[in-house]
């Protein structure tokens, strides 16, 4: 079990958290650029030393602020980081990069097996200049994982690697972290990317921690219009009676064309601009005052200046921002 | 037909067929003459680059081409002639261990930016860079000579720091350190910070962060400072013709050579100098150039 609980100044805001990871849990911090994402790991790695709070890994006490006041240096913790930059050293080879860690040395079976599955067979003695990105990543990572840390951190390990690298990466690394039952924690600024790893979710905006559950439903059920916004609703249109303020926020990929009343709000809106998205289209809608785009499966006919759409299930919010229910059914709005 | 009103691409047959047979004209005329500029100005730069680099190695050139095999042997073949070779390389050596032990950490904290207003720090080793050597000796004899607090304390442990050894190395000492600290602290700081994280998350204490990362890659730079330092202090002067005349090293002994018999005599000692003080910072050249080499696979 990983614990964190600490409060971490920077320039502009405190980083406030309190976080619970179990063991095989893997949980991601999902957040603008500059939310502190980054702040939390390098607390729980020992980088950077919070104002206050405490972190404890399996058991162990790694800082505390509180007395007795404890702050376990970075090469006692056992929690390995792996950030962007796999920082790789330059000077060993692939070989001896992924044996660095004092407790890889003694397995040498470990490294082989490690180095087959990560494609890193052949290129053992190889140094780290003569790699490719997705080389020297899967190099970082079988260096961290041959460490035997206690706890891993992935702090947006896989930017810049195409999407099959991504995926695979992130299949393994879900399957050494379940099978070690570690708990891990990974860092992402794309939401498919977080979903695509974690077993548990949380939203981060200027260091808080806004809201925290299974992908799925912090994405379906956002607890408010920031995590919404975050989580990418476009649009939010009025969904309460006249003049509550109440508002449905609408996801472009949670958008079907045709009224469809029984499985969401039915919206009439002036198609304002589109553009082929994929395998599907996006069409700039605007409804009222609101504007958003939404993605669907055919495009619009060119002469229909009215389109009729269904948003599925939307949430709703207050005029104060937060997540409120719309009622039994749902509720209609148009123009 | 006029070539300036043809049309760019022929509607019809002839004068279709007359343009391309033109047009190049227009262009052209531009091209080669951009080309020879071009041409030009590479083979200027090159000869300028090869004028310079003669001109560096003039005086080695010079020495080589006035040095006769009979000044060599007589000017060597002379009683003691070989000790001022032995004092220079004793000394040299010394001086290069006490950088090392005393500088090293200076120049890790200046690279680190760990000391406090770091800036004053630096301005501080680059004054005994920016002061001659000459003006150095001079202040030496103020701050360590037989009359001053250090001098007296210095001789209580029967160590004096006018005309002997070690006046010697801590002349070349003070000629040799800023050059060593820039160079050194140079090479730390090349150090990526993220690699040094990286290794001490992986289980290593900064002192084995430091012996297998910062050390390995820094050390092709800090062989470069310590061969720059090896060479300042084999060649150090200015100071040293203050503060320590006796016992002589090769640059003094050049000196007094070339005052009591004239240069002929002094040639040969020169040489001596270039032989015993070029192979270690050509060696650390080498090395470092390979070791960069193998880095980069």
């Amino acid at each position: 079990m990983l614990e964190a609980d600490v409060e971490v100044d920077r320039r502009d805001f405190t980083v406030r958290a309190a976080l619970r990871v179990a063991p095989g849990e893997r949980l991601a911090l999902f957040g603008p650029s500059g939310a502190g994402k980054t702040t939390l790991l390098e607390t729980i790695a020992g980088l950077v030393p919070p104002r206050r709070g405490r972190v404890q890994l399996a058991g162990r006490v790694l800082t505390s602020t509180g007395r007795p006041a404890r702050a376990v240096p970075p090469w006692q913790r056992r929690v390995g980081l792996l950030r962007q930059d796999p920082a790789l050293f330059p000077h060993l080879s692939v070989r001896r990069n992924l044996a660095y860690a004092p407790a890889a040395a003694a397995s040498g079976a470990e490294l082989a097996g490690l180095a087959g599955v990560l494609g890193l067979a052949g290129l053992l003695d190889a140094m780290p200049a003569r790699l490719s990105g997705g080389q020297a990543h899967r190099v970082a990572l079988g260096r961290l994982l041959l460490a035997h840390c206690d706890a891993l951190l992935l702090d947006e390990p896989y930017n810049g690697l195409d999407a099959g690298l991504r995926r695979t990466l992130t299949e393994l690394v879900i399957g050494l972290v379940t099978e070690r039952g570690i708990p891990a924690i990974l860092v992402a600024h794309e939401l498919a990317e977080a979903q695509a790893f974690a077993s548990r979710l949380a939203i981060i905006d200027r260091g808080a921690v806004l809201q925290d559950g299974t992908p799925r439903d912090v994405v379906l059920r956002p607890a408010s219009r920031r995590v919404a916004e975050l989580v990418g609703y476009r649009g939010f249109v009025p969904a309460g009676q006249d003049g509550d303020g109440i508002v449905a926020g609408v996801h472009p990929d949670r958008v079907t064309s045709g009224a469809h009343p029984g499985r969401g709000i039915v919206l009439t809106g002036i198609v304002c601009g589109g553009r082929p998205a994929g395998a599907s289209w996006e069409a700039d809608l605007r409804v009222g005052t609101a504007e958003f785009s939404c993605r669907l499966a055919d495009q619009p006919e060119a002469s229909a200046g009215e389109l009729v759409v269904t948003a599925l299930d939307p949430p709703c919010f207050g005029p104060d921002g937060s997540a409120v229910r719309a009622g039994g059914r749902p509720v209609e709005a148009g123009t | 037909m006029s070539w300036a009103a043809s049309p760019p691409s022929g509607a019809g047959g002839a004068p279709g067929n007359q343009s391309p047979a033109r047009r190049p004209a227009g262009p052209l005329p531009g091209l080669p003459g951009a080309g020879g500029l071009r041409a030009v100005a590479g083979a200027a730069s090159l000869a300028a680059t090869l004028v310079i680099w003669i001109a560096l190695l003039g005086p080695v050139i010079a020495l080589a081409t006035h040095l006769s095999w009979h000044e060599i042997t007589t000017s060597l073949s002379a009683p003691g002639a070989w000790d001022p070779l032995v004092v220079s390389l004793e000394s040299g050596a010394v001086t290069l261990a006490v950088l090392l032990l005393v500088c090293t950490p200076l120049s890790w904290r200046l690279a680190r930016g760990t000391l406090p207003l770091p800036r004053v720090w630096e301005a501080g080793v680059l004054c005994s860079l920016l002061l001659p050597p000459l003006v150095i000796g001079l202040l030496l004899i103020f701050m360590v000579g037989p009359f001053t607090p250090i001098g007296a304390a210095l001789g209580h442990l029967h160590l004096s720091a006018t005309n002997t050894f070690f006046a010697l190395v801590v002349a070349e000492v003070y000629e040799s350190a800023p050059y060593y600290v820039l160079g050194a602290q140079a090479a730390f700081a090349g150090v990526d910070e993220s690699m040094q994280q990286q290794a001490a998350l992986l289980g290593d204490r900064p002192l084995r962060v430091f012996r297998r990362v910062t050390l390995p890659l820094a050390a092709p730079g800090l062989a470069m400072a310590m061969a720059v330092a090896w060479a300042r202090a084999m060649g150090a002067f200015g100071a040293v013709v203050i503060v320590a005349y006796h016992p002589f090293g090769l640059p003094l002994q050049i000196w007094t050579t070339l005052q009591q018999t004239g240069l002929p005599s002094a040639l040969p000692f020169a040489l001596v100098l270039l032989v015993v003080a070029l192979p270690l910072p050509l060696a650390a050249y080498i090395w470092s150039a390979r070791a960069r080499g193998r880095r980069r696979g």
